[in-house]
């Protein structure tokens, strides 16, 4: 049944991805190159819309958080290769997928790399967790909990940022 | 509707909805790194490699091992793929494309280079993913 679901939600989610035009390397170069910021648009929507209702949800006892290990050194390092390897590939995992399925061929070409990419890492997992995860390790913290505030403002704040900066985008047609 | 591309805003909001809702009724939030994992981890076993001996492949009790597929997230992915395909064939987007216009008037039309350099990115970006945790 999980599978099914699974399936269901990813084609779902690949339509939307496909209808808003950011499977293309050139959408995904152009909010590198900040002349196109469709991504953005789509991504901070995304995400305000997102955390208003895992939080309503959350907030009446519905679902659960799945929150991630922060860590300094992994989500700086980690962050990095990730934004070069980006801006080299021009589609991030989910959407090198989708962009194959639209008939984009280097989306494969970076599939291929993905999975070496992996298995590379799980190779050198070792090292990288002695001295890299072990750097700055704060455990599975969110930003409400460490500003000490309720969740609603943070995402009231993050809303209305996202907001202006919609506007900023429109204005400069962006 | 079909045809036209939609508006980023109205498909970013639809796909928090999308979220919201895999979450509600599947318990799952999207994710798509780990199946590139979890996938190498199927091959190097297929070709013969011992994956017990690779640390990595036995953490959280062999969530990114070869026995944690098919899953939840593989399937998503595939999703992905086939949404992608669904969606460009019925607006008239789907190409068979092996050089991006933007990379083809910077760095040329040789797809060799591209593919290249698309392989090294996919390594290098899934590589930084994984060690970032997401």
């Amino acid at each position: 049944m999980s599978l099914l679901y699974g399936l269901v939600t990813g084609i779902v989610f690949g339509v939307l991805l496909q209808k808003a035009q950011i499977l293309r390397y050139d959408k995904q170069i152009g909010a590198l190159r900040l002349i196109d910021m469709t991504i953005i648009k789509f991504m901070l929507s995304a995400i305000v819309v997102a955390s208003i209702g895992i939080y309503l949800f959350k907030d009446i006892g519905l679902i659960k958080l799945s929150v991630k290990p922060a860590s300094t050194g992994a989500q700086l390092f980690g962050g990095t290769l990730f934004g070069i390897g980006w801006g080299l590939l021009g589609y991030c995992p989910g959407t090198a997928a989708g962009a194959l399925g639209e008939g984009r061929i280097d989306g494969l070409w970076g599939i291929f790399g993905m999975l070496c990419g992996a298995a590379l890492f799980a190779t050198v997992y070792p090292i990288v967790k002695a001295h890299i995860i072990n750097i700055g390790e704060y455990g599975k913290i969110t930003l409400p909990q460490v500003l000490g505030i309720s969740h609603w403002i943070v995402i009231a704040l993050l809303a209305v940022a996202s907001i202006l900066l919609f506007f900023f985008l429109e204005r400069k047609k962006l | 509707m079909l045809k036209k591309p939609w508006n980023p805003y109205f498909a970013g909001s639809l796909a928090g909805v999308l979220l919201v809702l895999s979450v509600l009724i599947s318990g799952k939030f999207f994710g798509v790194s780990t199946t590139f994992v979890r996938s190498a981890s199927v091959i190097e076993q297929a070709v013969g490699i011992d994956t017990s001996a690779i640390e990595y492949f036995t953490t959280k009790k062999g969530k990114y091992g070869p026995s944690s597929l098919p899953n939840w997230q593989l399937i998503f992915v595939t999703g992905i793929f086939i949404g992608g395909f669904l969606a460009s064939t019925l607006s008239g987007d789907f190409k068979i494309q092996t050089v991006p216009d933007m990379w083809k008037k910077r760095f040329g039309a040789n797809p060799v280079k591209r593919a290249v350099v698309a392989f090294l990115g996919g390594a290098i970006a899934l590589f930084g993913a994984r060690m970032a945790g997401g």
